[in-house]
């Protein structure tokens, strides 16, 4: 079923959007926005941190999926490739591994900040496809 | 009939100033003139810590225009370059949008085609020539910029629209070009990119500016701030422009600072002063460029950037020569520790 609603969703946003030229990119930094704004609202700290990673699990996810499926260049690989790496290196910085310190409870709130604008300047040498831009962030939608 | 009519309304040609006021406002004298470039053909959206979505382009031209307008003695160009649309699918609209106030006064407000081969701004410099005021007494000129990092090799894509068009650090600088003459060369040029403070961009933007305001690391999309250049009449009164220029980075790197917490890195270019190390390390970054001629795309996106006074060849001793940097290292993330920059970046490559 699901495999049957990320193809139609993918048809429909094939047809509508891309004329539209609505930029799929745009789309991922919103959803590290609104993690942002979702870290933001809470004030307990073992909530704000569970965001943050289930967060980058879900985004991980979508990424290895996408980054197997035919649909996807060579391009598009190397792209998700670059922001696996990054997404990476947020997890281990925010686990305290990999020769990270944890990130303090009392700098979360900075730390989901960071992720939003470091995810974007990342969008702007990264470079990958608006179908793969927006398969990743439908399956992030199909995923949460 | 119809189609015709609103295909006459997409591309309009204002005179937007009543003849006598007109009159009163060229009665002003012109101290000033500032032409802003702002690159909108790609994806410029950012969200702030509020969450609030904001397009960097439409965003910097509405501070272009209030510039424009608090300036009663200065002429200001705006070209808004943006995305090529299409009305009902198959009419090409103007991508182009050019904007001309004279005293705080809007004169003209054109939408033009960008040029669909090779970047030379040749219809934005034909604007300029257009409109520009001819003044007895020198006028304080200055050349903003505004977009993605300009690339020093490759280019292609820099436009979404235009794919396959290139657009480097080489066009923006024979673009400049058009605008100078001989005998004037702009006072200020800011370049609101990332890694626009590279010894090879600034060396090519030297020939036509004496002083640069650049970032050579990244740069947020909410780029620099502009408020300095509101009231020229004030707040540049003694004429001083590098002294202005530090006035304003300082404004531009505070403003960042306070809401950024990737890197942020303003750096003000004493072109006379920097020459000398430009010309001392020219020939290995041309090198290094010439080894990133033969990847692609993907490729060269992957090649990370760094200060030059990591790598040996670069620490000279005219790497500070000219350069007032202002740097607040990332707060997360690897490079977290860097406590300095020496307001150059280069190729890890």
């Amino acid at each position: 079923m699901k495999a049957i609603l990320t193809f139609a969703s993918v048809l429909i946003m094939f047809v509508l959007v891309i004329p539209i030229n609505a930029g799929g990119k745009g789309e991922l930094q919103k959803h590290f926005s609104d993690v942002a704004n979702k870290v933001k609202a809470t004030e307990n700290v073992v909530e704000k941190r569970a965001i943050l990673e289930n967060s980058f699990k879900v985004m991980s996810e979508a990424l290895d999926k996408v980054q197997g499926s035919f649909l996807v260049s060579k391009e598009d690989q190397a792209g998700i490739d670059r922001l696996k790496s990054i997404l990476k290196e947020n997890q281990d910085e925010l686990a305290g591994i990999n020769g990270y310190e944890r990130v303090p409870d009392s700098q979360l709130n900075n730390f989901s900040n960071y992720v939003v604008q470091n995810m974007a300047q990342a969008d702007q040498t990264i470079t990958i496809s608006l179908i793969a831009a927006l398969l990743i962030v439908i399956i992030i939608i199909l995923v949460l | 009939m119809v189609l015709v009519a609103l295909l006459s309304n997409c591309s309009p040609k204002m005179s937007v100033l009543e003849e006598n006021k007109q009159t009163i406002y060229e009665s002003l004298k012109t101290h000033y003139s500032i032409i802003f470039f702002i690159h909108g053909d790609s994806d410029y959206s950012y969200y702030d810590t509020s969450g609030n979505e904001y397009d960097a382009d439409e965003e910097t031209v509405k501070n272009a225009k209030k510039v424009a307008e608090q300036n009663p003695n200065a002429e200001v160009f705006i070209f808004h370059q943006r995305p090529k649309k299409h009305f009902l699918l198959f009419f090409p609209q103007r991508d182009g949008e050019f904007y001309y106030y004279r005293n705080g006064q809007l004169i003209a407000n054109e939408l033009y085609w960008r040029d669909q081969e090779k970047s030379d701004f040749n219809l934005e410099v034909a604007l300029y020539h257009q409109f520009h005021v001819v003044n007895q007494n020198k006028l304080i000129t200055m050349f903003l910029y505004f977009g993605h990092e300009i690339p020093e090799v490759g280019g292609a894509g820099y436009d979404e629209s235009y794919p396959d068009r290139t657009f480097t650090i080489d066009d923006l600088a024979s673009g400049m070009k058009n605008f100078t003459s001989d005998s004037t060369i702009f006072d200020l040029t800011i370049l609101s990119t990332c890694f626009g403070g590279t010894p090879y961009t600034i060396g090519k933007l030297m020939p036509f500016t004496q002083t640069i305001i650049a970032s050579p690391e990244n740069l947020y999309l909410s780029y620099f701030d502009l408020h300095s250049l509101e009231r020229l009449d004030l707040n540049l009164q003694d004429g001083d422009v590098p002294a202005f220029a530090k006035r304003f980075a300082r404004q531009s790197f505070d403003k960042l600072a306070s809401s950024i917490e990737t890197t942020v890195s303003v750096v003000v270019y004493d072109v006379k002063r920097v020459q000398n190390f430009v010309n001392s390390v020219q020939k290995d970054y041309n090198q290094t460029l010439n080894s990133l001629k033969g990847l692609t795309q993907a490729d060269l996106a992957a090649i990370e950037h760094c200060d030059c006074a990591d790598i040996p060849a670069y620490r000279i001793s005219t790497i500070n020569d000219g350069v007032d940097v202002l740097y607040q290292p990332a707060r997360f993330g690897r490079s977290k520790n860097k406590q300095s920059h020496s307001g150059w970046e280069c190729w890890k490559y």
